[in-house]
């Protein structure tokens, strides 16, 4: 077991380990090619779960025929008991909309503290549904909705209904039966703030863990409802999904660009979560012993994210390019492999020469596979308190330093420049939905939001150099009541100064900025795959596909769904029997 | 209306983002005021005061240091809120200690004094120990007083009504002690005159944070509906260009 002391001294001083440069990994576009790895908030969610072999069971179940009612699952974990309760209604296809806009779902849902009587599951019933629009109170701690698939939902269905199961080719282009498009927590809505989940939900107590649970949720009772709906449609035909292909259907999201201004918001948050993972792949390199099993290991995975990468399909020709690249980046290195290694190093020195960035990381995902023992205590360390501090007693000379040598990056930009300062970021009058936008709406320019970290640290940089040729001898607090203009950009400086890798390494002001990357950064951290992206701003996405089942829990668990494959289908003869349906 | 603490900072950050206040301060000001809520001591009554006055701050000069030397300053805040100027007084006691052991601020011309209570926590948090003594009314004269040892997560903190006319000097300044060398605690004397006087400790301070936890906070209708409507200041209108700037389908 690590301990903080110890991922201290990994981290700093005279016996860090050789942490990737803070350049190189906090580069935005090097962050959008990220890939889910085992630290990824899903891999350690289900990792916990089946650990600790939590009970999940359904103790509400009122579907009509059409599926549509409401079903409470009560889950029994270690430090508590949870309901997760789900409202399913009728919707119109012309209605589905996954804007944040949209006012009506297919299915409704709530993660609640305790057991659900009939007086509060109807207080949730008057609110939930309505999403934005309703209210809950402090027992509620994630609320969320998810439209059908069109492509996948009725088709599933028939074909249970058959008797027949889903043409995997079929799963394999989109794989989810349902897509969230918006899972709310941390005090939205008027749930439980994070600070009560963090306290008083230990089983939760890690960032999105209580987030990403729904969307597990979600994707095993979509599972059940399609069989319950085929099972109704025709009883005489019906048989049950096989289990493999259950495994491979996920859940489908839809992210826009409201989970970018996170990123910029909450830096030392994400610096933690980028340490962890850097701290894992140094540990790797250093630590990592090669032998003939790894090496055998390594070809296995190097196999599946070749395959699970061809199999991932989307019309974005960027992504779809992408991809290609990954797949040749994936050739590359097999050849590369055929000829013996000597150390983890070597290969990455090799991948960076000679893999596109997307590659270059997956090469990463891989390695951390190999090492459950160098990587999984690191699931315990992504929480971090957000304090942005300022430090006063600092000398004005001591913080132009700083400035210099950690946002060289930002001091390298010419705002000045055409284009640099185009973009601006803005929440609309609808939903406070954050947007972009341009030259072509510059009424809304003075209401941006302040995401424009790189150039409030060249703004504050000019007039610091100002203010030390006056006073050289202030300290930042001096500094500060002449300037308080400068306080957040100042204490923002200062404290992710204290922090190995800092801010993340952007011009988001500029008119060719691809939001597209910020988005893909968190949603690696979350575990997700098969990033579908619909324009520069928002992305469709597969979460939980390959994850072990509800029925799973309990049985021996190995750990082992990275990059899922199609699964190939049980002969008819051996297909699951009618009394393997799930209880209802 | 029941609100979960960070919907009032975020509605917070809005409202005072739209009135004009830095970046940097306006999260200050919203977290002073959720602080004092949270914590049992009324911040939202404390905003009910302040919200009309808020936006006229824009208009004032910034806060100047008028005197200095190594141990002390004296500060004249044009008569500004305390939610956006008394980080920065706090943060110059709080140098000034790390440098000599002890060290006082004055700070003069300042409204809304009562949101320093945030300020001073975070310098007990971050290893200094600090206290600040003020008088506050016209016609009738309170005093308050609040105090933290350094490393503590949770002052403690006193007020009672006095006999004392009210003089033009006092009424709106603020003094602040901040030791890295001395823990500093504070209560009000039972001078003749006081009366109606509360003491709050540090424990009973932390025990109201805990019930704001599990339950969230409880606000007024209209002073939600007030802090919204100005938050909408900064959201810009709808527009099917606009809705274009989302990127959705």
């Amino acid at each position: 077991m690590t301990t903080p002391a110890a991922i201290n001294a990994a981290l700093k001083g005279d016996n860090a380990l050789p942490l990737r440069p803070i350049n190189q990994v906090m580069n935005l576009e090097r962050l959008g090619a990220m890939h889910q790895s085992r630290l990824s908030f899903m891999r350690t969610l289900v990792r916990r779960i089946m650990r600790e072999r939590w009970q999940i069971e359904p103790a509400r179940f009122e579907l009509d025929a059409q599926g549509y009612g409401t079903v409470i699952y009560e889950i029994k974990a270690p430090h508590g008991l949870f309901s997760f309760v789900l409202f399913s209604s009728y919707l119109a296809s012309e209605d589905r909309n996954d804007r944040v806009i949209a006012t009506q779902w297919d299915l409704t849902m709530a993660l609640v503290d305790g057991q659900v009587d009939e007086i509060y599951l109807e207080k949730l019933r008057q609110n939930v549904p309505k999403q934005e629009a309703g209210r809950v109170d402090s027992r509620v701690f994630v609320l969320s909705r998810a439209n059908r698939s069109a492509r996948n939902f009725d088709y599933v269905v028939n074909q249970l209904a058959k008797g027949e199961q889903p043409d995997v080719a079929k799963i394999a282009q989109v794989g989810y039966l349902y897509r969230t498009t918006a899972v709310y927590g941390s005090g939205k809505l008027g749930m439980a703030d994070w600070e009560k989940v963090s306290t008083r939900y230990p089983d939760f107590a890690r960032p999105f863990a209580a987030e990403m649970f729904v969307c597990l949720m979600l994707r095993n009772f979509s599972l059940l409802q399609v069989e319950h709906i085929a099972k109704h449609k025709s009883p005489d035909s019906f048989l049950p999904m096989q289990p493999k292909v259950k495994r491979f259907f996920g859940i489908g999201n839809s992210t826009g660009l409201g989970m970018a201004p996170y990123l910029i918001n909450h830096p030392i948050l994400i610096n933690q979560w980028v340490e962890m993972r850097e701290l894992a792949l140094a540990r790797i390199r250093v630590l990592g012993g090669i032998d003939q099993h790894i090496c055998e290991q390594f070809k296995e995975l190097m196999g599946r994210c070749y395959v699970h990468t061809a199999e991932t399909v989307t019309e974005d020709e960027w992504q779809t390019g992408n991809n290609q690249q990954v797949l040749l980046d994936m050739d590359a290195l097999k050849a590369r492999v055929a000829v013996p290694f000597n150390s983890w190093d070597e290969l990455l020195r090799w991948s960076e020469e000679h893999c596109s960035l997307q590659g270059q990381e997956m090469i990463i995902s891989m390695m951390l596979e190999l090492y459950p023992e160098l990587v999984d205590d690191l699931e315990d360390y992504h929480t971090a308190e957000e304090f942005l501090d300022l430090d006063p007693l600092m000398p004005v000379q001591q913080l132009k330093e700083i400035i210099e040598q950690r946002y060289n990056w930002a001091l390298a930009i010419d705002f000045n420049a055409d284009g640099a300062r185009e973009t601006f970021w803005y929440r609309s009058e609808e939903k406070m939905e954050p947007r972009l936008g341009g030259t072509e709406l510059e009424e809304g320019r003075k209401k941006q939001m302040a995401l424009g970290v790189g150039y409030a640290v060249r703004k504050c940089y000019d007039q610091l150099c100002e203010y030390i040729a006056a006073y050289p001898e202030h300290t930042t607090a001096r500094f500060m009541v002449a300037r308080p203009k400068l306080r957040g950009i100042v204490r923002r400086i200062q404290t992710m100064n204290k922090c190995v890798y800092g801010d993340i390494q952007a011009n988001l002001l500029d008119r060719n900025v691809l939001p597209m990357h910020l988005l893909r950064a968190k949603l690696a951290f979350f575990g997700v795959g098969k990033f579908d992206p619909r324009s520069r701003l928002w992305v469709r996405n597969t979460m939980f596909q390959g994850a072990p089942l509800l029925e799973d829990i309990g049985k021996p668990f190995n750990d082992d769904w990275f990059m899922p494959l199609a699964p190939t289908l049980d002969e008819p003869s051996l297909n699951a029997s009618k009394s393997e349906a799930p209880a209802q | 209306m029941h609100v979960s603490m960070i919907e009032l900072k975020a509605a917070l950050r809005r409202c005072f983002e739209a009135s004009g206040y830095f970046v940097g301060n306006y999260e200050d000001a919203a977290n002073m005021i959720l602080w004092l809520e949270k914590h049992g001591l009324n911040g939202l009554g404390e905003l009910e005061r302040a919200i009309s006055f808020i936006q006229q701050d824009a208009d004032k000069s910034l806060s100047t240091v008028i005197y200095e030397d190594n141990t002390s300053a004296i500060i004249d805040s044009h008569g500004r809120s305390a939610l956006n100027c008394i980080a920065a007084s706090v943060d110059l006691a709080h140098a000034k200690a790390l440098e000599c052991g002890i060290a006082t601020v004055t700070v003069h011309n300042c409204h809304n004094r009562m949101f320093v209570l945030k300020a001073l926590t975070d310098c007990g948090r971050r290893g200094i120990s600090a206290a600040a003594y003020w008088q506050n009314g016209s016609k009738v004269v309170s005093e308050h007083t609040v105090a933290i040892k350094a490393g503590d997560r949770y002052p403690s903190y006193s007020e009672a009504i006095t006999n004392l006319a009210a003089t033009a000097g006092e009424k709106q300044a603020l003094t602040i002690i901040c030791s890295s060398r001395v823990d500093l605690t504070t209560s009000l004397q039972q001078s003749k005159g006081n009366f109606n006087s509360r003491y709050i400790s540090a424990l009973q301070v932390a025990i109201n944070k805990e019930y704001s936890v599990d339950h969230g906070i409880d606000i007024d209708e209209t002073l939600w509906a007030q802090i919204n409507k100005i938050g909408e200041g900064i959201l810009v209108e709808n527009t099917e260009r606009s809705r274009m700037g989302a990127g959705g389908s």
